[in-house]
């Protein structure tokens, strides 16, 4: 019995002492992360390599506790876990001073290890904290209109970003992204230059450049502009040195810093129609990317070719006509396309994979599109939306093949990877138009559910008269139907997948047929599908009979054509099949949602770390239990004393 | 190098009594590198207006001649050289105009029709439609000589085959080029048929089948019945049955049942990872 007991209180301090080893590991391996950006950064800025190499350092210290502050689920892990150390520890303690000497030794030694671990997060909490109140104390002094609040979310991005590129950690730049579409209803020129005016010295070459794309609509702006910069520069500068805020001190902005405030003056310049300057800026724009190699840049140099593309694509000769200007930036995507590839750039390659098909696609260059996506991989790892769009146009591709199945397969898993938000809403229905089309063409009706969905309803109208249509079986409502929605269906680039649809009316119509007569006259069969002849409509349903559509047979002598009778579904492989596809969606379901999960950086080596002591303490403990069998009979001896 | 000479070669092609075949393929062969002397093979922006029209028109006759000459494969090739030209807009060539794009490209999507790629002839057929339908918002099968295959298809999906029967005749043929094909339809469209026949009828009359195969005698059904090993009985021709169908289901329980054990032990696979 007491042993046992021993034994548990033992087990309970091992417990402890890993709690007060897991700290350390992570702070040293967080140290380990945060080191591995700083000589990428050094070595890709040009000049002032050393105070930059200083000035990064200083940053990295400054940020570790950002880490704490940003991911608090994290940090509430550390914090719990100190806190049950110090719980423990006294605990302990006591229980040792009660019980045995040698106890009390290997008890005494982890409150001094924990208090000096604890101490340290407790600082960063604190210094966290401050850093904190500073921005909030920053954001609230100029949250007087929008437009200042705009300013001062533009800025709070710009440590997102310098975060991200200290820790590597790309988390932060999509966050940024994501606050574009906040931001974008506030921006004007005259914001963006002040932006770019408190940022960038005087001297910047970029500040230059991004004013002058924005003082080309706005002219007499950037003259007062130029002439206010060192005035606001200063005053900058002075604020800075009042507020304490070391990172507004003078050196040199980030490039992530630069290519998030293009992306700015492109939206600008796309939300203001200045196409065609718009396209000059951005073709600059990814000509000063290409020429950069950083992997925090990737998410941002994405953007900035969806932008990119989107300018050409509404320049003067629309996409239609071979002769469009999207065909002239291909060489530019694909050229992105190979460097992305080579540097291993998720986001910027599935991007431009997208772009390229979209730009094939509006020109209707299938072969292209097609060779396009059998030589090039698509990174699994690319964001939903990507995905989405990819399964998109590969559904498109392929059902203008005519291989359905697989466009089937790839229009569903566009349609229920599409995203929920009502901006997105036309993307979820020109994927569900091609999905209805494509699973007519297949020989299903589609389910009438989709076209009762309120984000549907309308646009999916001349959808759903077409389903019955061909549900009917009807050749003549068929036309009518293609008929009166002709624009619509050409507009929705269905045309040519709808008009393949006539055999497949004709189809259903023999199949009701077939279900409804045990023996109906070739010359019925001609009229009730308004074919023009009887012989037609004999090698119609013979065609029929050998594609499988129908179980019959043709009596030649006397026209008519005889059905078989049906057996039963349950008897055949079909349920089996039906339920083995279920499954195989669930499992599948289940192995991305294991993929979906996020693990923190370098948790593996803590892991390798733990199992290592794991196994020192498990030595330790054969040890002590050798050694500990005298101490047993002490033990029970003392207990029976008691 | 002027573009005199390749006038003369062109002018000498397109004579009225075509020349011998040997005669065209050199001809050709000195058109195409007078083109290329030209540096006119591709076009560039800096080619000339007449160049390019010449150009075009070197490659449309040679397009054509090889159809003529019963050569798919450089009828292919020819087509795509031309396909850089056509996505020129019209204006830009001297003698300005789409040139014979529409009898060309006809052509080509009949010889994939043929050649039974439908997967290319959609492919090919959506970016007419995308082109064609932005411009002018015309069907397809207004024109004559892109109509044409596009109806073929049609009725060769539907089952119409008696339509496509009588499109290869001499008056549903709109060019003296695409009877070329004719022959090689039928063939397929009989075939079709054939296989049609076999799983449709139990037992057929040889007069009903001639009529049905479009074959000119009756001596030639009992000689296409026995190329595809039907039983001529009694003047009827009787189609051999599909295996038994007790043989049959067994051998399909046999595929069932082992598709039914992979499922499963996959299943259990999963299973397993997951837990």
């Amino acid at each position: 019995m007491p042993g046992e007991r021993r034994n548990l209180r033992s087990s309970k301090e091992t417990s402890s002492s890993t709690n007060g080893e897991e700290p350390r590991a992570n702070s040293q391996s967080s140290s380990s992360t945060k080191d591995k950006p700083v000589p990428t950064r050094a070595t890709s800025l040009k000049g002032k390599t050393l105070s930059a190499k200083k000035s990064a350092g200083k940053e990295g210290a400054e940020d570790k506790p950002h880490t704490n502050g940003t991911e608090p689920v994290e940090n509430g892990i550390n914090g719990t876990e100190d806190v049950d150390m110090v719980d423990d520890g006294p605990e302990k303690v006591k229980i040792g001073t009660n019980k045995e000497g040698e106890d009390e030794m290997t008890v005494v030694v982890p409150p001094p290890k924990s208090s000096k671990l604890s101490g340290q997060p407790n600082k960063d909490e604190e210094g966290d904290i401050a850093m904190e109140n500073t921005d909030k104390s920053d954001s609230v002094s100029s949250n007087i209109d929008p437009k200042a609040k705009a300013v001062a979310d533009i800025k709070a991005n710009f440590i997102l970003l310098e975060r991200a590129v200290a820790q590597f950690d790309a988390r932060f730049t999509l966050r940024v992204l994501r606050s574009i579409s906040s931001i974008r209803k506030h921006l004007s020129p005259d914001l963006l230059a002040q932006v770019i005016t408190q940022t960038y010295p005087s001297t910047s070459f970029v500040a230059k450049t991004l004013l002058a794309a924005l003082g080309e609509e706005n002219a007499s702006f950037e003259s007062l502009d130029v002439s206010s910069e060192m005035d606001i520069d200063t005053q900058a500068r002075e604020k800075s040195q009042t507020t304490g805020k070391p990172t507004t001190a003078p050196r040199d902005v980030l490039p992530e810093v630069d290519t998030y405030l293009s992306i700015l003056v492109q939206i600008h310049l796309y939300d203001t129609k200045a196409t065609e300057f718009g396209a000059k800026f951005s073709s600059n724009l990814v000509e000063r990317l290409r020429t950069l190699n950083r992997r925090t840049l990737d998410a941002l140099s994405a953007r900035v070719y969806y932008y990119y593309s989107l300018f050409f694509e509404q320049l003067a000769p629309l996409p239609p006509s071979p002769m469009a200007s999207v065909v002239s930036i291909r060489p530019h995507l694909l050229a992105a396309l190979r460097t992305s590839v080579l540097r291993k750039d998720q986001d910027t390659r599935a991007t431009v994979t997208t772009l390229l098909l979209r730009n094939y696609l509006s020109t209707s260059h299938i072969t292209q599109a097609d060779l396009l996506i059998s030589h090039s991989e698509f990174p699994a790892a690319a964001s939903n939306n990507q995905i989405a769009r990819y399964l998109y146009y590969l559904g498109r591709i392929r059902a203008i093949q005519l291989s359905y199945t697989e466009a089937h397969e790839h229009l569903i898993g566009a349609t229920r990877k599409s995203p929920a938000t009502p901006s997105a809403g036309g993307f979820y229905q020109a994927a569900s138009k091609l999905l209805v089309v494509v699973e007519l063409l297949m020989g299903d009706i589609p389910d009438r559910a989709i076209f009762r969905q309120p984000s549907l309803e309308h646009a999916m109208e001349p959808y759903l008269s077409l389903v019955q249509a061909v549900r009917v079986g009807k050749i003549e409502g068929f036309l009518n139907v293609v008929h009166t929605h002709n624009a619509l269906f050409r507009r929705d680039g269905t045309y040519t997948l709808i008009l393949r649809l006539r055999q497949n009316v004709i189809k259903t119509g023999i199949r009701m047929m077939s279900l409804s007569y045990a023996k109906i006259s070739l010359r019925d069969i001609c009229m009730k599908l308004d074919l023009e002849s009887e012989q037609s409509a004999e090698y119609i349903v013979a065609k029929a009979i050998r594609d499988g559509v129908i179980e019959a047979s043709i009596d030649h002598e006397h026209g008519f054509m005889k059905s078989k009778e049906l057996g039963d579904v349950y008897a055949t492989r079909e349920p089996g099949e039906a339920f083995h596809d279920r499954i195989r969606a669930c499992l599948g379901l289940h192995d991305e949602s294991v993929k979906a999960m996020r693990y923190p950086m370098n948790q593996h080596r803590l892991e390798l770390k733990n199992a290592q002591e794991a196994r020192e303490r498990e030595r330790e403990l054969a040890k002590d239990i050798v050694e500990g069998e005298m101490d047993d009979d002490d033990a029970s001896g003392d207990f029976e004393g008691m | 190098m002027s573009t005199t000479e390749l006038n003369t070669t062109l002018t000498q092609l397109q004579s009225s009594p075509p020349p011998s075949p040997q005669k065209i393929a050199s001809l050709l062969s000195t058109a195409k590198r007078q083109l290329l002397t030209l540096n006119a093979l591709l076009p560039t922006p800096s080619t000339s207006p007449q160049l390019l029209g010449l150009a075009r028109a070197t490659l449309e006759t040679g397009a054509l001649l090889s159809i003529r000459l019963q050569d798919p494969d450089a009828f292919t090739r020819y087509f795509q050289q031309l396909l850089p030209f056509y996505e020129l807009p019209p204006s830009s060539f001297k003698p300005a105009g789409g040139g014979q794009r529409s009898k060309v490209t006809g052509l080509y999507l009949l010889l994939l029709l043929t050649k039974g790629d439908y997967a290319g002839f959609h492919t090919v057929l959506e970016g007419l439609e995308v082109e064609m339908g932005g411009s002018t918002g015309a069907g397809l099968e207004e024109d004559k000589f892109i109509g044409y295959p596009v109806k073929l298809e049609r009725w060769l999906m539907e089952g119409s085959y008696d339509r496509v029967w009588g499109a290869t005749k001499r008056e549903g043929v709109p060019g003296e080029e695409f009877g070329v094909f004719s022959e090689v339809l039928i063939g397929t469209i009989r075939s079709e048929i054939a296989s049609c026949s076999e799983k449709a009828y139990p037992s057929l009359p040889i007069a009903n089948a001639k009529n049905l195969l479009f074959l000119e005698s009756e001596g030639g059904v009992v000689e296409f019945a026995q190329g595809r090993g039907w039983v001529v009985q009694d003047g009827r021709i009787y189609f051999p049955l599909q295996q038994g169908d007790g043989v049959r289901s067994e051998k399909e329980i046999l595929v069932a049942s082992g598709q039914v054990i992979e499922n499963t032990i996959g299943y259990a696979r999963e299973l397993e990872t997951i837990v």
